[in-house]
């Protein structure tokens, strides 16, 4: 048993280090967590204004064992998912044509210009007569949101490929399809992607206010219909989720940045 | 003691010259003008099949846009750029001569492992070939790293395996070294030489060393306004070394000529 005890001091001080780097991004969250249900409890915040932690909780447990939530969450997702296909795939589309192509820049790129500075959320009065409150209405006003952030860095990225590689592909004899996808593309992507983090972030906060407005379904109008009865505690819920879907968009995109940039070292992992 | 070896070493240095693996250039009254300000006017050139030539010159005196207008990269105003082929043998084998251009730049993928950077725009089929080759410029481990893990020197030997792969008649070499440090310099300017004189393609090399010049080529053409300014054969038996007095007198002349036109400093001086 004293045997060990000769080498491990350097061990013993490297530990603590660890332990405390990975726990300090929490000390924050956690204090006010214990904060909050302390003042629930205490009586200084009516449950009315904010429920207490443990009522969210409970309130979760709730709803996911009646499979309402799951529901709801199912329904966001994919009107999200589905918006950000539609109208991220026209961007990416439309950017690699503006600015592949001269001619599609000069005609299309002044329209896209002045859409673009059209805020999505002063559509809906808009959009709401023309699609109702179904499932298009929904899905047009995340695509039209995604578009943009998707567009203009494709657009920036293509333009911004190292001019010394492309006239290298070409010596090689890469042209029209092999030197978009040697060249062009790769060169593009990171700005792609940082087009996509971006819509990743808007897709959720269009839909949670198009489907505040005018949704029977999802996070949005589970939320909305909470506010009705009072139920303090499954709005929470919902706002909560909305957190934990963005996060977990941000961490797919952090993803696919780290496998396709994976050649670049601003990108790789510190192991 | 490169007296008793000079003459053997010549027959040598003139036998690698009649390989048929390279082609001749001909350069005829070409003219290049920039935004109205001239970089080549009336420009004449030959080089001969398998024959290394360097072009030197100070900066901005039209020498990189000579070998861009060779490659293929640069439209002349006016004035013709034969690439031909006097034994006819590329012709024949393969239809047209290959040109293949080595930057100042590697100028490799960043987003493409080694051994696909080599592969650019070959079938998959010549993967042994391309393997061969990055062995032979002696990174054949390094095959599935990507580029930013590799050396300044590393890199261009890439970009030169990437060119060798091909098997080109004409190397165009646009400063290939110039941002390598002097024994990096020293090492690729061996390999360069080596993989000329084992495969006898014709070599065009752009560069601001006369010594790098003078040590590599056949002939050094000194460009100045627009114009050839000495066209110099240089006779001394390979490998060269720096060290001996001819080579040392053949620079003192060529860079004396450089510096000639220069009142600046010789006001200063």
């Amino acid at each position: 048993m004293n045997q060990p005890q000769k080498h491990p001091p350097v061990k013993t001080q490297l530990r603590p280090g660890i332990l405390a780097k990975q726990a300090l991004p929490w000390i924050v969250p956690v204090a006010l967590l214990i904060a909050w249900q302390w003042a629930s409890s205490a009586g200084i915040l009516p449950g009315r204004f904010l429920p207490s932690p443990r009522a969210v909780v409970s309130s979760f447990i709730e709803l996911s064992a009646s499979g309402e939530l799951w529901m709801h969450v199912r329904v966001s997702t994919l009107r999200a998912l589905s918006g950000f296909v539609v109208g991220g795939g026209v961007g990416l589309l439309l950017g690699l044509l503006t600015a592949s192509l001269r001619w599609a820049e000069v005609l299309l790129d002044t329209t896209i210009q002045m859409v673009r500075n059209i805020p999505p959320l002063a559509l809906i009065p808009l959009v709401i007569l023309w699609f109702g409150i179904d499932e298009s209405a929904k899905l047009f006003l995340v695509a039209l949101g995604v578009f943009f952030p998707i567009y203009i860095n494709t657009f920036h990225g293509i333009r911004s490929v190292d001019r010394g590689l492309l006239e290298m592909g070409r010596t090689y004899g890469l042209s029209g399809w092999a030197l978009y996808r040697e060249i062009i593309l790769p060169g593009a992507l990171p700005s792609i992607l940082v087009g996509v983090r971006f819509s990743l972030g808007l897709m959720w906060v269009i839909l949670i206010v198009a489907e505040t407005i005018s949704a029977r379904s999802g996070i949005g109008y589970m939320t909305m219909n909470a506010r009705e009865f009072m139920q303090t505690d499954v709005m929470v819920v919902g706002i909560l989720l909305y957190a934990i879907l963005g996060k977990l968009a941000d961490l797919l995109a952090k993803a696919l940045e780290r496998y396709w940039l994976r050649w670049n070292p601003a990108y790789q992992t510190a192991r | 003691m490169s007296v008793t070896f000079s003459s053997k070493q010549k027959e040598i240095a003139t036998q690698h010259t009649r390989c048929s693996r390279g082609v001749s250039v001909a350069i005829k009254s070409v003219s290049i003008a920039f935004g109205g300000r001239t970089v080549l006017e009336n420009f004449d050139v030959e080089v001969s099949a398998g024959e290394f030539v360097a072009i030197v010159g100070r900066s901005g005196c039209g020498k990189s846009t000579l070998l861009r207008s060779v490659a293929g990269l640069e439209t002349p105003q006016s004035g013709t750029i034969i690439v031909a082929d006097p034994a006819d043998y590329v012709t024949k084998a393969h239809g047209k001569p290959d040109v293949r251009v080595m930057f100042q730049d590697s100028r490799l993928l960043p987003w493409r492992r080694i051994l696909p950077n080599v592969m650019l725009g070959l079938e998959p089929a010549l993967i042994p070939q391309a393997r061969k080759v990055l062995a032979q410029v002696g990174l054949a481990e390094r095959a599935d790293d990507w580029p930013a893990t590799l050396s300044g020197g590393q890199r261009q030997r890439v970009a030169l395996a990437r060119a060798l792969v091909h098997d080109p008649n004409l190397l165009l070499l646009d400063e290939p070294l110039g941002s390598l440090d002097a024994l990096t310099r020293i090492e690729m300017q061996q390999l360069i030489e080596d993989v000329w004189r084992g495969r006898g393609f014709t070599a065009m090399l752009v560069t601001h060393d006369v010594a790098e010049a003078i040590s590599l080529a056949d002939r050094v053409i000194l460009i100045e306004g627009g114009r050839v300014a000495l066209d110099e054969i240089v006779n001394l038996p390979r490998p060269r070394t720096r060290g001996s007095a001819r080579f040392a007198a053949l620079e003192e002349r060529i860079l004396g000529r450089v510096l000639q036109r220069r009142p600046a400093v010789e006001d200063h001086w």
